[in-house]
């Protein structure tokens, strides 16, 4: 009898399905930080489908920021449905090029939505005055202070460098060296591998200077300030000694200051979860320091919907990513990662309120948002960021002089760029 | 004087006892055979007198000096093993003065050395050839010709001739023992094979299960078997062993009688002998191979020329007196 | 009919080579005549223009150098090590077992997986060589941020991964070698050396071709470890040629000119191979 019932409901459940309209969404995104995240994007789509039974969303894992774009591109290319996904929002040029995605404001979404997100998080996914991506795990770099370094320097642990100056004077301090004469803590360290550029941008916003134009075909590589930017970076190396000379590695820098090995590091938002569980000194976390201003590039995924999709999967692409960057969400997406909330009504729900005032470093990446400059990204960015990316590393191993080196890639860029203007 | 002395060697493997308390001597330019069935342990003997394994006990004297404690290369002796141990990639040339090389002889005194050598074992159209282009004789003659080459004056045989027919086996054991003489070598020779050791040694070595079973020439080897293992090891066909009493009926001990086949004769009908029943009769040319029955041992007697016996045929077997050894309960020759 | 049915016993195996193997080269050739199409800008014949940018492309000549001394740097001591370590692991020795799996560990490790170990090797400060060289009192260097030491730290890495794996190769050969050759030797007075040199390194000269070949072609294909230690850097100075492909598909999605960097690989490790067979395989001899 039961199973009577049983085969029934099974019957009755079947024949219902097809009255919902089902919407299936396939979506691919990275990871680029530490942490269980895809449990938590798992949790975040079981909550959509549970407020919209008439759409099934499936969330594909797909590595690495380049891995993500390359197994999207190639599964539109093979035909295989996906509406939407998290991309590096600095791919935006490439996937215009491929013509692969829409405009938001042209799949109805209105104004009000697109401009609740920091201005400063919507330039990478602008182009030509329509919207193209939603900023989601977003970063920014912020600057990591160990405090016990600090006092044992004779510094005041609470009060982070403000300018360059500043800086170079305090790593001055904070470098120590052991009983044999040899180097035991260095002042400072900025990444220059992997990311270079990326930590570059920070270093010319500060001098005052933006690395390429808005339309993405335009860059600024050899403008004096931005020289004068490199020189400094190389300073800290070659002239004042607070830095290593050479290149710095970006994988291994995390561990360069939980290990006490440097007194201050530059770094992404996103390893602040991580540094929070393994430092075991007080540290602090603090904008950048200013030269002529403060600064920092924004990075990291954005919300991109592919051309290839039906009008209805467009609308239920677009009720998901308004749904999973609502502020509530947004919060709770900040929390478990360390990215910035995408938007200041975020910062002002219960949850996210309570975690900021109980760790008040995780509200500096918001603070500073107002002095952000989107991330290095124009037509070609690949080889333009790889010409940079050489200029950078040449100045700072001693290879080249950074005038030199700048010119050079400018050069290049100029060369990869006329054809977009 | 002796060139090869051997007091009490033994050695082991772990638990197994390849050699035990073997002792004798090898005189200066003699051939001396090991001889024994696989397994009994003569090449380990041979690669202790070479120094390629070292003893668990005993000593070893070559030359009057003592060794036991010496690499190969200070023993002063040469080798030719049973894969013969050619260097496949060295010419035949390379292959014979490889020794001369490594010792740094002048390059006129390795070709004249070469060219003597290469004549003696007949390798001079061959010279330049590689081993793998060679037959399995001239692959033999190359390994003597290293061996001998070095004019050392000790040579260590391990079974050189195992791998060859039984013609050219022939040629070449009266060859190496034809050397052996020209060039007073001593040579120690192993071999399983009992007709290698009777028609070359001067000594033979008989060992059983890692020890001396008997020593002697081939000679006191044939004629006085020390041991029915002796007895049997040694002469084609083996040496008939029966119980004393199917022989002797009133021999009231456990004894074993034993007499040769060549020592039987067929005797006439009505000249007394034993009675006994043909089995088969094997001709061979020079001699046929008769087996017959006498009560329930079995005798084989060789018998010369051709003899027509069917199967049933009965015979009668005679035999001097003095043809007949006697051995004990133990096997031990009284 | 008999021929029918061989030629349908190899219809799968064919396809298999034509689909897989045959037509992505000769694709890649061809495509490297090409331009790299864009929805927007459609890719169209360039000749050998292509071939022309690489001439002009001082990455393009910077990897190829660098590749060439990667490749001095980790052959000919990846196999005199792989070879010593062979002949030593393969005397009896106590506890011979264990010495060849340590030998043999870094083989089976993925090439991520070491990267990430030599990674902290490698870090300055916190990593094990700063940490062993300080105790000598030396201070500590940026072994992978210096471009003259970025080489030969990944020439290290390589050859501690490849010496083991080609150990295994010489190990095989040298059990296959009759144990009299060296018996016979040392009777006729040859030192260890000396036999070494006149006789077991002469009857290994067939796996030292193949482990030759091998060892070049994997300082054309080993690349992974780039990935995780220095991406090419500082300044392209531990690019290679094959991450420098990646690079160009990948990152700058300009499949054409990769293309046409992959027909130059495709050439350059057709020629290794020819040269090295053609040439060696004259004194080697082959049992
Ligand atoms: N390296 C070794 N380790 C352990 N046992 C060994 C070793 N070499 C030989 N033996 C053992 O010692 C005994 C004698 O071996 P040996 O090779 O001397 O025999 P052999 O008389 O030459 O036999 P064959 O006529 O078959 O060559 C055998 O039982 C053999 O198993
Ligand atoms: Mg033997």
């Amino acid at each position: 009898m039961k199973r009577l019932i049983g085969i029934a409901l099974a019957a009755l459940v079947v024949a219902a399905t097809p009255a919902l309209a089902l919407t299936e969404l396939t979506f691919y995104y990275p990871i680029a930080v530490g942490g269980p995240l895809t449990k938590v994007v798992d949790n975040l789509v079981a909550g959509f489908e549970k407020e919209h039974p008439d759409v099934r969303v499936h969330a594909i894992y797909a590595g690495n920021y380049d891995d993500a774009r390359i197994k999207a591109l190639a599964a539109l290319r093979a035909g295989q449905p996906a509406q939407m996904s998290v991309l590096f929002s600095i791919d935006l040029y490439e996937l215009l090029e491929q013509d692969a995605i829409v405009a938001f404001d042209d799949i109805g979404a209105d104004k009000t939505w697109l401009q609740s997100f920091y201005p400063a998080l919507m330039a990478n996914g602008t182009y030509k005055g329509k919207v193209y991506g939603i900023p989601f795990q977003r970063s920014t770099i912020v600057m990591y202070w160990n405090k016990d370094a600090f006092k044992e320097a004779g510094l005041d642990p609470e009060k982070a460098p403000a300018t360059w100056d500043e800086m170079a004077k305090m790593a001055a301090k904070l470098v120590k060296k052991d009983a044999g004469g040899n180097l035991a803590r260095w002042g400072v360290m900025v990444p220059s591998t992997g990311y270079a550029y990326w930590m570059f941008q920070a270093f010319a916003r500060e001098n005052g200077q933006d690395l390429m134009n808005r339309d993405g075909n335009q860059t600024n590589f050899a403008n004096p300030e931005v020289i004068s930017a490199l020189q400094y970076w190389r300073d800290l190396g070659a002239k004042y000694k607070v830095m290593p000379e050479g290149t710095v590695e970006w994988g291994t820098l995390r561990q360069n200051f939980t290990e006490g090995k440097t007194a201050i590091m530059w770094h992404t938002t996103g390893n602040l979860t991580a540094v929070k569980e393994s430092a075991k000194f007080p540290f602090g976390v603090a904008m950048l320091p200013a030269s002529k201003q403060r600064g920092s590039p924004t990075g990291g995924g954005n919300w991109y919907i592919f051309k290839k999709s039906t009008p209805a999967e467009r609308k239920a692409a677009l009720a998901f990513i308004q749904w999973i960057t609502s502020p509530e969400r947004t919060a709770e997406w900040s929390i478990a990662t360390g990215y910035v909330a995408t938007r200041a009504d975020a910062y002002e729900t219960p949850k996210l309120k309570e975690y900021v005032t109980g760790f008040p470093q995780a509200a500096v990446a918001r603070d500073q948002l107002k002095f952000a400059t989107p991330e290095l990204s124009t037509f070609q960015t690949g080889r333009v960021r790889k010409a940079l990316d050489d200029a950078i590393q040449a100045a700072l191993t001693g290879g080249k002089a950074p005038a030199e080196a700048l010119k050079a890639a400018q050069q290049e860029a100029e060369r990869l760029l006329k054809p977009y203007r | 004087m002796s060139e090869i002395v051997l007091e009490q060697v033994t050695k082991r493997y772990g638990r197994v006892t390849a050699v035990e308390g073997v002792s004798f001597r090898a005189e200066r330019g003699s051939f001396v055979v090991l001889l024994g069935p696989s397994g009994c342990g003569k090449s380990t003997l041979l690669r202790l007198i070479a120094g390629l394994e070292e003893v668990s006990a005993g000593k070893i004297h070559i030359e009057g000096r003592e060794v036991t404690a010496l690499d190969p290369t200070e023993r002063r002796l040469s080798m030719v093993f049973q894969s013969y141990a050619l260097f496949p990639h060295l010419s035949v040339a390379e292959n014979i003065v490889f020794g001369l090389k490594v010792r740094g002889l002048p390059a006129p005194e390795r070709r004249e050395r070469l060219a003597r050598v290469a004549e003696l074992v007949g390798l001079t159209e061959r010279l330049e050839h590689k081993p793998q282009q060679l037959s399995g004789g001239q692959r033999q003659r190359v390994a003597l010709a290293r061996a001998i080459v070095s004019e050392n004056p000790i040579c260590l045989m391990d079974e050189p001739l195992s791998n060859l027919d039984a013609q050219l086996r022939h040629e070449m054991r009266v060859e190496i023992r034809a050397l052996q003489r020209r060039l007073g070598m001593t040579v120690v020779y192993v071999t399983h094979d009992q007709v290698e050791a009777m028609s070359m040694a001067d000594h033979v070595i008989l060992l059983r299960a890692g020890r001396i079973e008997q020593q002697g020439t081939p000679a006191e080897l044939y004629a006085r078997p020390a041991t029915t293992f002796a007895a049997r090891f040694i002469g084609t066909p083996a040496m008939n062993l029966v119980r004393r009493a199917t022989i002797e009926p009133d021999a009231r001990d456990g004894f074993t009688l034993g007499i040769r086949p060549e020592d039987i004769r067929l005797l006439a009908n009505g000249d007394g002998g034993l009675k006994a029943r043909v089995t088969s009769a094997e001709y061979h040319g020079a001699d046929t191979i008769v087996t017959a029955r006498v009560g329930e041992e079995s005798l084989v007697v060789r018998a010369p020329g051709e003899v027509k016996l069917a199967p049933g045929a009965e015979v009668r077997l005679g035999w001097e007196r003095s043809a007949t050894h006697l051995f004990d309960d133990l096997g031990r020759r009284k | 009919m008999r021929h029918v049915y061989g030629w349908l016993l190899l219809t799968p195996a064919a396809i298999l080579l034509v689909a897989f193997t045959h037509y992505p080269a000769v694709a890649t050739l061809a495509e490297s005549f090409f331009s790299t199409g864009t929805a927007v800008r459609p890719s169209r014949f360039v000749g050998l223009g292509n071939y022309a940018a690489l001439l002009g492309d001082p990455i393009f000549t910077q990897v190829l150098l660098n590749n060439f001394w990667f490749a001095l740097g980790t052959i000919p001591t990846s196999i005199a090590l792989a070879m010593l370590m062979a002949a030593w692991v393969n005397g009896a020795l106590p506890g011979r077992a264990l010495v060849r799996l340590a030998y043999f560990t870094p083989t089976v490790l993925p090439m991520i997986a070491v990267a990430n170990l030599w990674l902290y090797f490698y870090t300055p400060q916190i990593g094990l060589l700063d940490k062993v060289t300080a105790l000598f009192g030396a201070g500590s260097h940026n072994w992978l941020g210096n471009p003259d030491t970025v080489m030969g730290c990944l020439v290290a890495m390589t050859i501690w991964k490849e010496a083991g794996f080609f150990m295994i190769f010489y190990l095989a050969a040298l059990q296959a070698l009759p144990p009299e050759l060296g018996e016979a030797a040392r009777i006729e007075g040859a030192s260890r050396w000396y036999f070494f040199r006149r006789v077991t390194f002469p009857l290994l000269m067939p796996t030292t071709l193949f482990v030759l070949v091998n060892a070049t072609i994997n300082s054309f294909k080993l690349v992974d470890h780039l990935f995780i230690l220095t991406k090419g850097g500082p300044d392209n100075a531990s690019n290679l040629l094959l991450y420098y492909i990646y690079q160009t598909a990948f990152s700058f999605f300009d499949t054409s000119y990769a293309a046409t960097l992959t027909v130059v690989l495709l050439a350059l490790l057709g020629a290794f191979a020819l040269v090295q067979f053609q040439l060696i395989e004259r004194r080697v001899h082959y049992r």
